[in-house]
């Protein structure tokens, strides 16, 4: 089916008329999926957030590189137990309801994010607030903002850069369908119209001096079939698009039309070891809660061959959960040797029986949420086959199945997953593991030495010793191995011709790093 | 007449009844929802605040009490993706949908019916054999396929249509914006093109092929003999004594045809991108926005029940032999 697709494809793309002429002050970009809101408050998704890091500004913003640069604040200053962390604003910000943008502004966008009584689920108070336990912003003078957390935490500033800044005059007097639905911004551009399901239209804000909008417009098409979103990039009529199948690669870079570009997302793809005690009562998942042969199966999967064939991927195999380029580059990546896996579990004392099993394993995995999961799922079951572990793979129905096992740790006893990760700090791509009892522990792993670490991490604000310390910490996750190590999400980007912009490697999408030629 | 309507007002109470409590079976018997709505690293105690904000915490039967009390105040819930009334969310998708359904109902019956006719007129002929081979073939094509064909050789090779995407025309209709409907009526007709023809294919060839075997029969009844007998033209013959009769089991067909097309659209809906209720509900169900599932679930029941009641009464205007009551 794909290659007839991608056949007659080809031969539209060739006979297909130039692409049209396009308005070079209006950038058009197409997301597979709508937004379901466009609350400051309460988006959750990374298609939402594309929308509104455009639309809002934050106290500091994250670069594609991981830095973490000044935005709407100028500087901070954190106190000695490092719980108060005052942000200085830069002057003459400016809400685009025609106010002024003060610490006030900032101190109530913090707060209302966390009022119970507003509800929210969405990625502030769902997420960043329980990471760095959230307590309250106090506006301190019109430039100074406070914002108290529950102890120091080196993941502070990224997680605070995430809080989107909106203005109290206008949100204090929305009901919540408006403030879903007819956003107010302090970012670079303003909301035009909404049309569900169809487009959302940004205009440039021209008040807005810090980083000036360089579109006149900006359209974000939701086409959430992806044959349909190449089509419309080959016609000229969208700039970017993303999650292009990468079958279609080779048909769009022929084209004159665009290109595709792949990029190694930093979602952390991996098979879990589920240690949980109700697995322990079979062979096999006595065999997985041994450190030693986790380690020997490591060998067995040759995650780069799986990369090529099955994702039309280069990639490196993942020495531990840390996204580059904060991860600890003196590791190295198992490699591919089924002979120093069987020679491992051998001394194990997992000795094949007579019909060349050593013991037997269920891997579960989703179908359809993640890049090729299915598929993935299926090859790393037969090279563990292959090795004598057999290995029999059920693939689930994502969000009614899949998901309620994963989160009652009851996914196993291996399980195929995808978890968040970023490029601003090694502890953030840790802290899946940030307390045996955390729930992101999906394998219920629970090391002395890796969890005792986080105390030492916890105690020093230096940050080459903090990297000194996530290093170690890497080093004695790879040794532990509760995860199958494998890689970082591949996505593909397609890019028109006239469109100038490196994907980067968070997915997020900042307008002011595309231009058009 | 009004008793009759009366009476099946009354039924569609009792069938939208089962529906919601069916549907809210199904949907509940996919676990909690509440995972899809916390963050990947919420704590116990924050996917249980999380459920308890949602109204999950409570056991099942409540919530279907609580559910059945409000929508009988005309309060549908709340969608938990979007925030908003959930009756809202689904009809601000409708006219989407409507528009493009209605456009692809007629393609499906305006086309068939002179290729049924034409078809009956000339059985056995070459005319008749391709015909009915087009039907075959378009029954047999799937309609996601047919509408990535048309994309790619319609769309993209040739240019004459848009790719995907949508003008309306219903909503601003609704609203009384005339002027906009107005100025939008070329493109939302060239919007409409693609993906009207990949919905109504199926149905137009399934159409085409009834039409012709209904007109087969009626045009061997004694009376269309008597008419040609009195020297009526071939005309008044097919169109004013054959196809009146040949209509019966069309209309019936007509009648269900609209909810198939309505279940259709959502494939073509993500195909070309058209912001209608199908895209909507199957997002939903992806999502397990319980709530919005539900309100699309209810609206949809209500027009089926009307739609059922309307062809009734068309029936039973077109045949006489029928009474309602």
């Amino acid at each position: 089916m794909k290659t007839t697709k991608l056949t007659l494809l080809a031969g539209v793309v060739i006979a297909a008329a130039p692409a049209l002429a396009a308005d070079p002050t209006v950038l058009t970009l197409s997301q597979g999926v709508d937004a379901s809101t466009l609350d400051p408050a309460q988006v959750s998704s990374r298609n939402e957030s594309n929308m509104l890091d455009n639309l809002f500004g934050t106290l500091y913003k994250i670069g594609g590189d991981g830095q973490i640069t000044p935005y709407f604040a100028k500087s901070y200053k954190v106190s000695d137990d490092g719980t108060k962390w005052v942000f200085t604003l830069n002057e003459g910000l400016k809400c685009q309801d025609g106010e002024a943008l003060t610490a006030e502004d900032v101190a109530y966008s913090f707060n209302r994010a966390a009022d119970p009584a507003l509800k929210f689920t969405g990625n502030t108070p769902g997420f960043v607030y329980s990471s760095i336990q959230f307590k309250k912003a106090t506006a301190l003078s019109d430039l100074d903002v406070e914002i108290e957390i529950g102890r120091y935490n080196p993941i502070a500033l990224g997680m605070i850069s995430e809080v989107y800044v909106h203005c109290k005059d206008s949100y204090a007097k929305m009901s919540p369908n408006d403030a879903a639905r007819k956003p107010v911004g302090s970012g670079p551009y303003k909301f035009v119209e909404w049309i569900k399901d169809d487009r959302i239209t940004f205009e440039k804000n021209p008040d807005f001096k810090l980083a000036p909008a360089k579109f006149a417009k900006v359209i974000w098409r939701v086409i959430p079939e992806g044959s349909t979103r190449v089509a419309e990039l080959l016609a000229g009529n969208v700039d970017i698009i993303t999650n292009v199948s990468p079958d279609q690669k080779e048909t769009v870079d022929r084209s004159d039309a665009a290109k595709v570009v792949p990029i190694a997302g930093t979602r952390r793809i991996y098979v879990g070891f589920n240690q949980k005690e109700k697995f322990r009562n079979t062979k096999g998942g006595q065999a997985i809660a041994k450190p030693e042969v986790r380690r020997a199966l490591q060998y067995a999967v040759d995650v780069p061959t799986i990369c090529a064939t099955l994702l039309s991927f280069e990639c490196e195999r993942a020495t531990s959960p840390v996204n580059p380029p904060n991860n600890n580059t003196a590791l190295k990546p198992f490699p591919y040797d089924p002979k120093m896996a069987e020679k491992l579990l051998d001394e194990a004392g997992y000795l094949k029986d007579a019909s060349g099993t050593r013991f037997e394993l269920t891997l579960q995995s989703p179908n359809g949420r993640y890049f090729g999961d299915a598929n993935v799922a299926l090859a790393i079951g037969q090279y563990f086959s292959d090795i004598g572990v057999k290995t029999n793979v059920t693939p689930h129905e994502w969000a009614a199945v899949y998901v309620p096992l994963i989160r009652a740790h009851d996914a196993g006893p291996l399980f195929f997953l995808g978890t968040g990760g970023d490029t601003w700090n090694a502890a953030y791509d840790l802290a899946d593991f940030s307390a045996p009892t955390a729930g992101t522990n999906y394998t219920e792993w629970n090391d002395p030495v890796f969890f005792g670490m986080w105390n030492e991490l916890y105690a020093t604000r230096d940050p080459a010793k903090q990297k000194e310390i996530t290093d170690k910490m890497s080093a004695r996750f790879a040794e532990q191995s509760p995860w199958l190590m494998l890689y970082f999400q591949p996505n593909f980007y397609g890019i028109s011709k006239r469109t100038k912009w490196e994907p980067r490697r968070d997915e997020r999408i900042d307008l002011a790093d595309v231009s058009l030629n | 007449m009004w008793t009759f309507i009366a009476r099946r007002l009354l039924q569609s109470l009792v069938v939208v009844f089962g529906v919601t409590l069916i549907s809210f079976v199904a949907l509940h018997m996919g676990g909690d929802p509440t995972y899809l709505y916390v963050s990947e690293r919420a704590s116990q105690e924050e996917i249980q605040e999380t459920r308890a904000k949602l109204g999950f915490d409570k056991p099942l039967h409540i919530q279907y009490a609580t559910y059945i009390e409000r929508l009988a105040q005309g309060d549908f819930g709340t969608s938990l993706t979007y925030r908003t009334p959930a009756i809202d969310v689904v009809l601000e998708r409708f006219p989407a949908t409507i528009e493009l359904t209605l456009f692809a109902m007629s393609i499906a019956i305006f086309a068939a019916i002179p290729i049924g006719v034409i078809s009956a007129l000339y059985r056995g002929t070459a005319i008749d054999g391709t015909a009915m081979t087009m039907a075959m073939i378009g029954q047999s094509l799937p309609s996601f396929w047919l509408g990535i064909m048309l994309i790619l050789y319609v769309g993209l090779g040739l240019r004459w249509l848009p790719i995907s995407g949508h003008s309306p025309l219903l909503d601003p209709l609704i609203r009384g914006e005339f002027a906009t409907a107005f100025a939008n009526f070329p493109s939302a007709v060239e919007h409409l093109i693609l993906p009207g023809v990949t919905i109504a294919f199926f149905s137009l060839a399934r159409n085409a092929r009834l039409v012709r075997s209904s007109m087969l029969e009626v045009l061997n009844q004694d009376y269309v003999r008597t008419a040609r007998a009195k020297g009526l033209s071939e005309y008044t013959v097919v169109v004013a004594h054959a196809l009146r009769n040949a209509w019966l089991p069309v209309v019936t067909m007509f009648g269900l045809e609209f909810g198939f097309l309505l279940s259709g659209v959502v494939v073509v809906e993500t195909i070309f991108a058209w912001p209608g209720v199908g895209r909507l509900v199957f997002n939903a169900i992806n999502q397990r926005d319980i709530p919005l599932v539900q309100a699309a679930v209810v609206v949809f029941a209500l027009l089926f029940v009307l739609l059922n009641l309307v062809t009734d009464i068309l029936y039973a205007k077109l045949d006489p032999r029928i009474r309602l009551g």
